[in-house]
């Protein structure tokens, strides 16, 4: 089969979630398909400034073309459309405008794939430019990732018409699905639960890791991006507090680059960003893994120390994350410093419960991200479309954008208002059965 | 180590949440659900609080004043002046627009204007942001009214069981002290003292020693008699043991007392739960 993989940036040093996403599967897919990424030349994604020369490129093994960026982002344009589609009544041509200065706007690239003939193409990440016109230009033959959090965005009326018209929807987490089917209007999207996997080392080394970075005694450790928005002042105050109150001679590691100030406790250490053998190593070395975010749709990293069967310890306002921990029972979780502490001791102190914990997380990760499983879930996918196709079954109708007047009329709610208005909560399996079901206990 | 039943076989991680959610309730001591100071804070806060210090109802009353103060925002763009929801009007208004740059310049005016709304909008997000943080210092006020109290009432029952153990020392030294047989107190008798203590230093030590023979003959031909229970203290050596040690009341007079010994007070001793 000829697929294309369609996302805003890609690149071997480009680290974001999707975009990673985005490249572990182009690549573990080329080996069966005839792949090719369709991208911007954009690196940063505040700005997507043109920054890689547009044209055909290879990256580990697979093609990518590149279109340039019509226009960088203002973020002050940016941030004031925000505030209006996000917090009060507006228009349809509002969203619009307001998708059009989020970007990344490439005529080109869509030019391309209104061009082309690949059987399917891969979506990734709903809420930008390249993915909402992307959709339009190949009706039928779509195929959404939409990596969504629980964000305002998802209450956008304009992407419903996105989520009920395209092919099928490869889903992060059940969290992910039950959000999108609400906003969607409930309808039974076609799609399913699948997330991603990691490149896991063949070995790890908590000793060469402890003694390259001269680090001792116990640690938890945090990796990513050290920012306000994936909860790190949060972390940072509740770990001070617990440290104040145990003296256990618990550290936190920090592992990435930091846009926060790192306080200058002694026993938080910040190691900026590490090699990924090194952050193995650090993970296995580590007594648990936080994961202070609100809003996630997978956490790679919480699954990739799952894979190294070490336990997590997640911010129990994020649905997605609460929801794997009760699913996997690999991890617990917290919603006030209190909790924070009382299971970070749990984690630390109670050698029993952190190993049956970590066990639990390296089956999980087995049975649900391990490679195999998650290309045989593409795979199917694939299949079911292309079957659809040959008996002539017509998949979903993309609704069309209703016409100049009323894409200018003010009746559209605030993205906040619609998405208050979404159940929250993890999904949990019922009990006695299979069936999963969702509570709002927020 | 934490006290979490775990099975290595099967963990269940919404019930460790759940015990460690009940090791916090404890912890603080008071019964409360992070939901429930809330409520408290929200509605009745005189029951946990000085009505005199801090009035009720401050929170309701705050958020009276800002829903009634609230003014309604807009957005003020450049074409805003120039907006009309009929179509014609606004083409109409856009095609005269140079002909009104010769009278005036707009341009400042919206500007300003703009300004102006995102003034306001900053206003009522520090509106907001003032009542977020009077909201969580009630919050926290009654948390703490709450601890205050439970802490009161720790520090009264400390207290009462301080004067409980204090009175119940006081008995047991008495009965001690003045059993039928026992030993003279150790200290000298008033005058004896005044008259000079190097001399009557020795006399005691000389008095003590006599004493303590005695005992230990007493004990002699006790324990000949009446051999010590398995386990008792010096039974096992088949040493026998000081006179102190069977009586069970030794030099500081803190031990159980033995059967010789009187019983302290019933009342007493039934208290101490």
């Amino acid at each position: 089969m000829k697929l294309a993989v369609v996302v805003q940036r890609y690149g071997a040093a480009i680290n974001g979630g999707a975009e990673l996403h985005a490249r572990y599967l182009a690549e573990r897919l080329a080996s069966r398909h005839e792949v090719e990424v369709v991208t911007t030349c954009a690196r940063d994604y505040v700005t997507w400034r043109n920054e890689l020369p547009p044209g055909r490129d290879e990256v580990n093994g697979v093609p990518v073309l590149r279109f340039r960026v019509d226009r960088e982002r203002d973020p002050r344009e940016f941030g004031r459309r925000s505030a209006q589609v996000f917090g009060r009544r507006h228009s349809l041509a509002q969203e619009l405008r307001w998708l059009e200065s989020e970007g990344p706007a490439s005529r080109a690239l869509l030019r391309h794939l209104a061009g082309a003939t690949y059987d399917f193409v891969f979506f990734f990440s709903f809420r930008y430019h390249h993915a909402y016109h992307g959709v339009r230009a190949v009706p039928g033959r779509a195929v959404l990732v939409p990596t969504a959090e629980r964000d305002p965005a998802v209450g956008l009326a304009l992407f419903g018409p996105v989520f009920r018209g395209v092919r099928a929807t490869m889903f992060n987490s059940f969290e992910e699905r039950a959000m999108i089917r609400a906003v969607a209007g409930g309808a039974d999207l076609p799609g399913v639960v699948v997330g991603v996997g990691s490149e896991l080392p063949e070995s790890v080394s908590p000793e060469r890791f402890r003694q390259k970075y001269g680090i001792r005694g116990p640690f938890v450790i945090y990796v990513g991006r050290i920012d306000e928005n994936k909860g790190c002042k949060e972390l940072f105050a509740y770990f001070e507090r617990h440290a104040e109150s145990r003296r256990d001679g618990l550290s936190l590691v920090l592992v990435g680059q930091s846009i926060l100030a790192v306080p200058g406790h002694p026993r938080v250490r910040h190691l900026g960003f590490l090699p990924d053998q090194d952050k193995f190593d650090a993970m296995a070395a580590a007594g648990a893994l936080v994961m202070p975010s609100y809003f996630e749709s997978l956490s790679m990293v919480t699954l990739e120390a799952w894979g190294l069967g070490r336990p997590v310890l997640v911010n129990g306002r994020c649905d997605v994350l609460r929801g794997q921990c009760i699913r996997s029972h690999a991890g617990l979780y917290y919603e006030s410093p209190e909790e924070f502490g009382e299971a970070l001791w749990a984690l630390t102190d109670n050698p029993v419960l952190n190993a049956a914990l970590g066990r639990n997380g390296r089956e999980h990760y087995r049975r649900h991200y391990a490679w195999p499983v998650i290309l045989r879930k593409y795979e199917e996918t694939l299949a079911r479309l292309q079957q659809e196709d040959r008996e002539g079954r017509p998949g979903p109708v993309l609704e069309p954008l209703p016409g100049w007047w009323a894409r200018r009329r003010r009746d559209v709610p605030p993205a906040e208002e619609v998405l208050n208005g979404v159940p929250a909560g993890p999904v949990v399996p019922r009990r006695g059965g299979g069936a999963r079901e969702r509570r709002s206990e927020r | 180590m934490t006290d979490f039943s775990v099975r290595s076989d099967s963990v269940d991680v919404e019930q460790i949440m759940s015990q460690i959610r009940a090791r916090i309730r404890e912890k603080r001591g008071v019964d409360y659900t992070e939901d429930e100071i809330r409520r408290i804070a929200g509605v009745k806060l005189e029951q946990f609080l000085d009505p005199r210090a801090v009035r009720s109802g401050l929170l309701e009353e705050f958020r009276r004043r800002q829903a009634a103060q609230r003014v309604e925002t807009y957005a003020f763009e450049d074409t805003t002046l120039y907006e009309s929801h009929r179509p014609v009007v606004r083409l109409v208004r856009r095609l005269l627009n140079p002909v009104l740059k010769l009278f005036l310049n707009p341009a400042p005016v919206a500007q300003v204007l703009h300004l102006q709304t995102k003034i306001n909008d900053r206003l009522l997000r520090k509106e907001d942001l003032d009542y977020e943080v009077m909201s969580n210092l009630v919050v926290e006020l009654t948390r703490l009214g709450i601890e205050v109290k439970t802490l009161k009432m720790r520090v009264e029952s400390l207290s009462a069981r301080l004067d409980f153990d204090e009175r119940r020392a006081r008995a047991l030294e008495g009965a001690v002290q003045y059993r039928p047989g026992a030993l003279a107190p150790a200290v000298p008798a008033e005058g004896e003292e005044a008259e000079g203590a190097g001399a009557e230093d020795g006399e005691a030590d000389a008095q003590a020693k006599s004493a303590r023979r005695r005992r230990r003959r007493r004990g002699r031909r006790r324990g000949a008699g009446q051999p010590l229970a398995a386990g008792a203290p010096g039974s096992d050596a088949g040493e026998p043991s000081d006179g102190s040690d069977q009586t069970g009341v030794d030099e500081s007079g803190a031990g159980t007392p033995g059967p010789g010994a009187p019983i302290p007070p019933r009342a007493e001793d039934s208290s101490d739960q």
